[in-house]
């Protein structure tokens, strides 16, 4: 895989450390300078109900009522997975607009983006959101920060470590010796750069099982693609050598 | 001056140049697209302004596209023995001994190319239109993401075998496209089922 390489940088969430603070959701707006968006209340306190072109990480409140607990509440971190195996990098019309950086983000140049919205119906965790502008906006895993040694912004400003953010080896090795026996998203798409360490299953947590592209957007990608240039390249030599080999009709010749 | 006859009028002729240039404009930008060909997109002064050249020529493709069926869509519904034996022979490009079977206006290749881009031609555009306009229905996207290409696939090995047979394959056919005309000698060879039809034989 093109990121099994020692720089490639993660953010482990651990949600059983989170307390629903959502400092992380501040820090991203300050960071990225993000305005607050209005909203109503629906019921719940999670707020905004879920990602937006000026939300790029929300924290999810989970009410799973236990036993011992009946207003037990699970806070999970949603962001983009910055998958290595990333749906919305493959569906791109547009270089540029969504990119790699070598340490393993998915990142994105709005000047680029054209607003297709391809990239939203290849994402299997539904992140991609859109500006005012109609350009494409989600988190970047602050690029612009980790190229420097700087944590990201949600990162650094959690009071409680359930996000951390490192090399992603180390980070699955230390949450597997603490003892999270699921790490969510070690493997899928090729490895995830959010990776999610539970000592549940993450289901209970609302985690997607078994995230996928598409089969219709892999099959473009594995068969379609190659299939247009190759039967393209084909032709034009079937009909070169249609020339020299048998050669064209002669009859204009004969009248 | 050999004696000529019209094979397309001026309104076809017209309308074919409107559809092959809409269409090559369209599959350029379309490998551009699919590519990440940024030379390609530099020629159009950046991907932003490329989508709205492919989006807008897509319009023009389509109308023109419709506009075709009065041209070509009732005669490549009419196949006779003589089309069957056509292909029987290959219509004669794999050798130059056989003998291929008189034939009328098109032969019975012209017309199922011509019903395949009709039947990519709608689909490609219907889908782009649905890409291009109904972003926001994931089911709608994902499927004319999928046709799109699908269609994009026939239109990238049809189109060269069209170029190549109406221009260095056939000498003289280029022509019926630029003023219409052909020799009437070279057409009662090679159209003498048509040529019948219109009494000139
Ligand atoms: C630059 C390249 C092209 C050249 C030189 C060319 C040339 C010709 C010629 C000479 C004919 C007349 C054939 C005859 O009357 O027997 C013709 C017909 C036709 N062309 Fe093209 N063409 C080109 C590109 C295209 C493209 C891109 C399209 C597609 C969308 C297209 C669609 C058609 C159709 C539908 C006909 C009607 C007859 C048939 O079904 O073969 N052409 N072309
Ligand atoms: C002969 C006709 C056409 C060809 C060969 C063609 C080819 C292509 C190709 C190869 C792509 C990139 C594939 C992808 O990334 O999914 C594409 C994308 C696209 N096409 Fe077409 N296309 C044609 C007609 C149209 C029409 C008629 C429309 C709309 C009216 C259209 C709208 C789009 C849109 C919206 C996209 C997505 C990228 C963008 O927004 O520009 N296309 N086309
Ligand atoms: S989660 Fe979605 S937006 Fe993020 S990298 Fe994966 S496919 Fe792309
Ligand atoms: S909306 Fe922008 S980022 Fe998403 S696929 Fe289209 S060009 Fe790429
Ligand atoms: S990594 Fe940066 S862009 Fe992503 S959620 Fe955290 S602060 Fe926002």
């Amino acid at each position: 895989m093109a990121n099994e390489n020692n720089s490639r940088k993660a953010i482990l969430v651990t949600p059983e450390l989170c307390i629903g603070c959502r400092a992380c959701q501040v820090a991203c707006k300050s960071w990225n300078q993000l305005p607050a968006i209005t909203t109503k209340n629906n019921g719940s306190y999670q707020n905004p109900p879920d990602l937006a072109g000026t939300a790029f990480n929300i924290i999810r409140f989970n009410e799973v009522p236990s036993k011992d607990n009946p207003v037990r509440w699970l806070f999970v971190s949603r962001r983009c997975m910055h998958c290595d195996d990333a749906g919305c990098m493959n569906i791109c019309p547009t270089p540029g607009a969504i990119f790699r950086t070598p340490e393993g983000a998915v990142a994105t140049n709005s000047d680029k983006c054209i607003g297709c919205k391809l990239c939203v119906q290849a994402c299997p965790f539904d992140v991609p959101r859109y500006d005012e502008q109609g350009k494409m906006s989600k988190c970047h895993l602050c690029f612009d920060r980790i190229a420097n040694d700087m944590q990201p912004s949600c990162i650094k400003t959690c009071p409680t470590g359930a996000l951390k953010f490192g090399d992603r080896a180390e980070l699955v090795t230390a949450a597997k010796s603490e003892g999270y026996s699921t790490l969510y998203g070690e493997k899928d798409l090729g490895g995830l750069g959010s990776v999610y360490a539970f000592k549940e299953e993450p289901n209970l947590y609302g985690m997607l099982e078994n995230p996928r592209i598409p089969s219709s957007v892999v099959f473009w990608h594995t068969y379609l693609k190659p299939l247009s240039y190759i039967g393209l390249g084909g032709v034009v030599a079937a009909a070169a050598i249609h020339y020299l080999a048998v050669g064209p009709h002669k009859d204009d010749k004969e009248v | 001056m050999a004696e000529m006859i019209r094979k397309s009028s001026v309104d076809e002729v017209v309308n074919h140049w409107v559809l092959a240039g809409s269409c090559l404009l369209l599959m350029i930008t379309g490998f551009a697209f699919l590519f990440h060909l940024e030379p390609v997109g530099s020629m159009f002064g950046g991907f932003n302004t490329m989508k709205d050249v492919h989006n807008w020529g897509g319009v023009v493709f389509s109308l023109s596209l419709l506009y075709s069926m009065k041209h070509y869509l009732a005669d490549a519904f009419e196949y006779d023995a003589d089309d069957l034996q056509w292909f029987k022979v290959a219509g004669g490009y794999l050798s130059h001994k056989v003998t291929v079977p008189p034939m009328g206006k098109y032969n019975p290749g012209q017309k199922l190319y011509y019903l395949a881009i009709v039947a990519c031609g709608l689909g490609i555009s219907i889908s782009g239109f649905g890409i291009w306009l109904m972003k926001d229905d994931s089911t709608i996207m994902l499927l004319s993401h999928l046709v799109h290409n699908i269609a994009f696939c026939v239109f990238a090995i049809a189109v060269p075998v069209h170029i190549y047979l109406s221009t260095l394959a056939n000498p003289g056919t280029f022509q019926i496209m630029v003023n219409g005309k052909l020799p009437l000698a070279l057409a009662r060879k090679r159209y003498p089922k048509w040529i019948k039809a219109v009494g000139k034989m």
